[in-house]
């Protein structure tokens, strides 16, 4: 066997290792729900801002203390925590993604997405 | 129904461009068939003529595209839609350009542009390969240019048109006008993030970078299509090494775009968009050393010839990832869906398919060596070295295509919570083999070494050990893993630096491989210090003080700063004093002061103003502003302002005063200089005034002296007073009476309430990221070096 033939053997034992590791690894996009089975457990929870209760940031209280409802694809609406000011453009986003865990009663997000697909692209035309 | 006769439209524009668009779409298939014709019919010279009119009719029409959208773009037409949607009026002349690519259409276009170029230059330079080679080009120049037709075909819409009419692209009862035009003034606007000078420079850099791939690819095709292994490495080899160049500048430049203006605070995020050309990238550097070892000793075409296709295969990849909407959740980039991912999945087949079928056309008689590989030598550990960066790059395959796992397989995985962790645990490890490998490889020679070839390794070795264990403390580094990359890193560069000797000769084309090894080690160094010991400075240490449980530092990392008032943040003590506003920017003077922890005193002092862009459509805009020192970097974003400025004034005080008399206010004084009992009542807007006096005032604030006048008079027999609001020393001053007994005026000033004026800022040092940029330039330098050298070596040969 030529040593090059070994290497390759361990290399794509390796390769083989970084799939699993990505798997491993890979947290998965659940409902609040299954994120309460597992409070431990980072998971993406995609959702939409619920407009009708308070969203909350007063700066001068806590700069870093944004909250706000969500309400995941499953229906279910939770609390959100977020250690940060509250992201531009918030209200207008369509979907939010959170990313992070719950904690008791609210989800604490490490990280929050927003998807606005329109986001710059469908400007107004002046209507007529 | 009839037709409605639109006003204004400048139709010749887009007609010319569509045209243009088909032009070069049916002249790059010509081409392409031509050029296929004439490398198997050397003979027939008519192939060749043909061949090379319609590629010039190509180039000449790619031009014209570019030139019509550049006027549509440039003179505001905004019956287009591409005009309407990425630009606006008061943009600069600069950013006009950066709108050109801001749209998918653009950046294929630009995409195109760059392989006519390379097509142009290959004509010249590509001696016996040239049919074969440029079959290749001309064949992808069909698919891209096949992206910007827009054109429905058997129900199937193929590309997407740059110069579609604003009222085809988008509805609205506004279009059952004819005069719709006059009343659409201005367009969409250049999305603010893109507003900035590297936006202007990377994405052409990076473009070309792509583009480039295709040429090591072609002559890989070529190789396989001739069944000639070795005349084409001679001229594969400077192009393979050109790409590297340009699309390493090309990664680098958009990492620096993002640290420079984007507020996530760095330069890589492991974004699968930043991830998507990465990859690319690193194959194609594995395959240049793997090619080299062709070169030299006849080894290991086949994983030479695998490596460069696949870089080409990847790029491809990359731009389906980013623009088939695939990406979806898994990345903050908003490349939109163009509805074209058929015709990209079909870009990629075409080509796949070539490659396997012609690889596996000729597998049995692509030379190959049977002895085994021997261990002292130079090749043995290049092949391990790109063997590694190959896996490195599966590495990042494997967790960006996560999405695409995701639609083939049905499962719902989203990229690692911490995604950075993820990466890490993974490149490292790959980072400090590769470092040793840059440093054994290069010192060893080719084909046979003696054992004394490994009698450097020892000496090597014991001055990065003795190096590293200095920077540890020197860069104050703990994690084992950490001081084992810092040692990989040393050791590689003083491996390199011995290598070094051909410039005392003047040879210094010859070290162009040490020196990129160099900027390389230089560039890990920076990543491991900068990235390690970074700190977020802006926690409010005085919030501490307050508040006993303050202990969770990673969830208070933005701090609330009132204008005026000084705030101790780690080792500086900053404060808000201005805000400012231009265009459509708003900038917040933020002064730093360095205090030194043991004596208080004030080591140096800075401003930095970050911008909150304020866009009607994002809402704020963060654009941080960073101070560069050799050392470290101070980077700074505005991460909240308040919804309304206060217009409130607080603390009113009455004063009694007289001319020449002075009050003290909280930034300064106020002269009273004279009472002008003879001001012209046109000042005050209102009539019927028995009296009007003023109060010249002279207000002294560190910033400077401005003049005031407050006045008083009576109307109607009530006493009226007009007040003087002095922004630039946030007074409000007011003439309330007169005491004729005393002789002095009645004075009131009252602040500018400040409590509403603040903004929440974020702060990271970054030390010593200096070296992630220095590096990067030595290691251009270093492939600009090898690239002259292979440019040379090709020259000298005839075919």
């Amino acid at each position: 066997m030529k040593k090059t033939h070994i290497i390759l053997i361990a290399l794509i034992s390796v390769a083989i290792g970084a799939i699993f590791s990505t798997y491993g690894d890979a947290s998965t996009y659940e409902n609040f729900k299954k994120a309460a089975e597992n409070p431990d457990k980072e998971y993406h929870i995609v959702g939409v801002l619920n407009k009708n209760k308070p969203r909350e940031y007063n700066p001068q209280v806590d700069a870093n203390l944004f909250t706000f409802y969500m309400i995941d694809e499953a229906g279910e609406e939770k609390k959100v925590v977020y250690r940060a000011p509250e992201p531009a453009d918030f209200e207008r986003s369509e979907k939010i993604v959170i990313i992070g865990n719950i904690n008791g009663e609210v989800f604490e997000a490490d990280k929050i997405l927003l998807k606005c697909p329109s986001k710059y692209n469908e400007g107004e035309i002046p209507k007529g | 129904m009839n037709e409605v006769q639109y006003i204004g439209e400048r139709l010749i524009f887009g007609n010319l461009g569509h045209l243009a668009v088909v032009v070069s779409f049916g002249t790059a298939i010509i081409a392409s068939i031509s050029y296929l014709f004439a490398a198997n019919n050397p003979e027939e010279k008519s192939w060749q003529q043909i061949a090379t009119a319609a590629f010039y009719t190509h180039t000449v029409s790619v031009l014209t595209i570019i030139l019509a959208l550049f006027l549509i773009i440039k003179l505001h037409l905004f019956e287009y839609h591409y005009a309407w949607q990425h630009s606006s009026k008061d943009l600069p002349a600069e950013y006009m350009i950066s709108c050109f690519w801001e749209g998918q259409e653009g950046s294929f276009l630009l995409w195109i542009f760059w392989h006519v170029v390379i097509g142009n230059i290959l004509l010249r330079t590509s001696k016996n390969w040239k049919n074969e080679v440029m079959t290749t080009v001309m064949l992808c120049q069909v698919v891209l240019t096949s992206m910007l037709i827009g054109i429905k075909i058997l129900g199937y819409k193929v590309g997407s048109s740059p110069f579609e009419l604003l009222r085809n692209a988008v509805e609205g009862p506004i279009f059952k006008q004819p005069d719709y035009l006059s009343k659409i003034t201005d367009g969409n606007g250049l999305n603010p993030l893109l507003q900035n000078y590297w936006m202007v420079i990377h994405p052409p850099t990076l473009f070309f970078g792509f583009a480039t791939t295709i040429i090591p690819f072609a002559y890989v095709i070529a190789a396989l299509w001739k069944r000639d292994y070795t005349n084409w490495i001679k001229p594969t080899l400077p192009w393979a090494l050109i790409s590297v160049m340009v699309l390493g500048t090309g990664i680098i430049m958009g990492g620096f775009w993002a640290y420079e203006s984007l507020s996530f605070g760095g330069y890589w995020a492991w974004d699968p968009v930043e991830n998507a050309s990465l990859i690319p990238w690193l194959i194609l550097i594995a395959g240049v050393h793997v090619l080299l070892i062709y070169k030299t000793t006849g080894n290991s075409l086949i994983p030479a010839m695998i490596l460069l296709v696949l870089s080409f295969l990847l790029v491809l990849y990359a731009t389906f990832l980013t623009r088939s909407g695939i990406l979806g959740n898994a990345s903050v980039h908003s490349f939109t869906d163009l509805g074209m991912s058929g015709q990209l999945l079909l870009f990629i087949g075409v080509f796949v398919i070539i490659s396997v079928v012609l690889m596996a056309m000729r597998w049995r008689e692509i030379p190959s060596s049977a002895k085994d590989e021997q261990v002292y030598t130079r090749e043995f550990w290049m092949f391990i070295g790109a063997l590694i960066l190959s896996i490195s790059a599966f590495q990042i395959f494997a967790t960006t295509s996560l999405p695409v796992l995701n639609k083939i397989l049905g499962t719902n995985l989203a990229p690692p919570g911490d995604v950075i962790a993820h990466y890490n645990k993974w490149q490292m490890p790959m980072a400090i083999l590769i470092a040793i490998l840059t440093g054994i490889a290069q010192v060893l020679k080719y084909k046979k070494n003696g054992k004394e070839g490994y009698i450097p390794l020892l000496t090597h070795s014991a001055i990065a050990i003795v190096l590293s264990v200095g920077a540890m403390f020197f860069f104050n580094i703990e994690n084992w893993f950490y001081v084992g990359l810092m040692f990989a890193s040393l050791y590689g560069i003083i491996a390199n630096i011995s290598m070094m000797k051909p410039v005392f000769t003047g040879k210094i084309k010859m070290v162009g491989a040490s020196v990129a090894h160099i900027g390389f080690g230089l560039l890990l160094i920076g990543v491991l210090v900068s990235s390690a010991n970074k700190e977020v400075i802006s926690i409010n240490q005085s919030g501490k003080m307050l508040n006993p449980e303050f202990d969770s530092q990673a969830n208070m990392e933005h701090v609330y700063l009132e204008k005026g008032k000084p705030l101790l943040m780690s080792n500086y003590e900053i404060e808000y004093r201005a805000d400012s506003t231009e265009w459509v920017n708003n900038y917040y003077q933020v002064h730093y002061k360095k205090i030194n922890p043991e004596n208080n005193a004030v080591e140096y002092e800075f401003d930095l103003y970050p911008n909150a862009q304020i866009n009607p459509k994002m809402g704020l805009v963060a654009n941080p502003d960073t101070k560069h020192y050799i050392s470290h970097d101070v980077f700074t974003y505005v991460s909240s302002i308040p919804k309304e400025k206060s217009t409130k004034f607080v603390h009113e005080q009455i004063h009694m005063i007289k001319p020449g008399d002075t009050i003290i206010t909280n930034n300064g004084y106020i002269i009273l200089t004279n009472i002008n009992s003879n001001v012209n009542d046109a000042l005050t807007n209102t009539k019927n005034l028995s009296l009007l006096i003023g109060a010249e005032l002279k207000v002294v604030t560190l910033k400077g002296t401005f003049d005031a006048m407050p006045m008083y008079g009576i109307q109607d027999n009530k006493e009226v007073n007009f007040e003087s609001i002095v922004d630039e020393a946030r007074l409000r001053i007011r003439f309330l009476g007169v005491d004729t007994k005393n002789k002095t005026i009645k004075i009131e000033t009252a602040e500018q309430d400040t409590s509403g004026d603040f903004i929440i800022m974020k702060a990271i040092v970054f030390p010593w990221i200096n070296l992630v940029w220095g590096g990067t330039i030595i290691m251009v330098i270093g492939f600009f070096l090898a690239i002259i050298r292979r440019i040379k070596e090709f020259r000298k040969t005839v075919v």
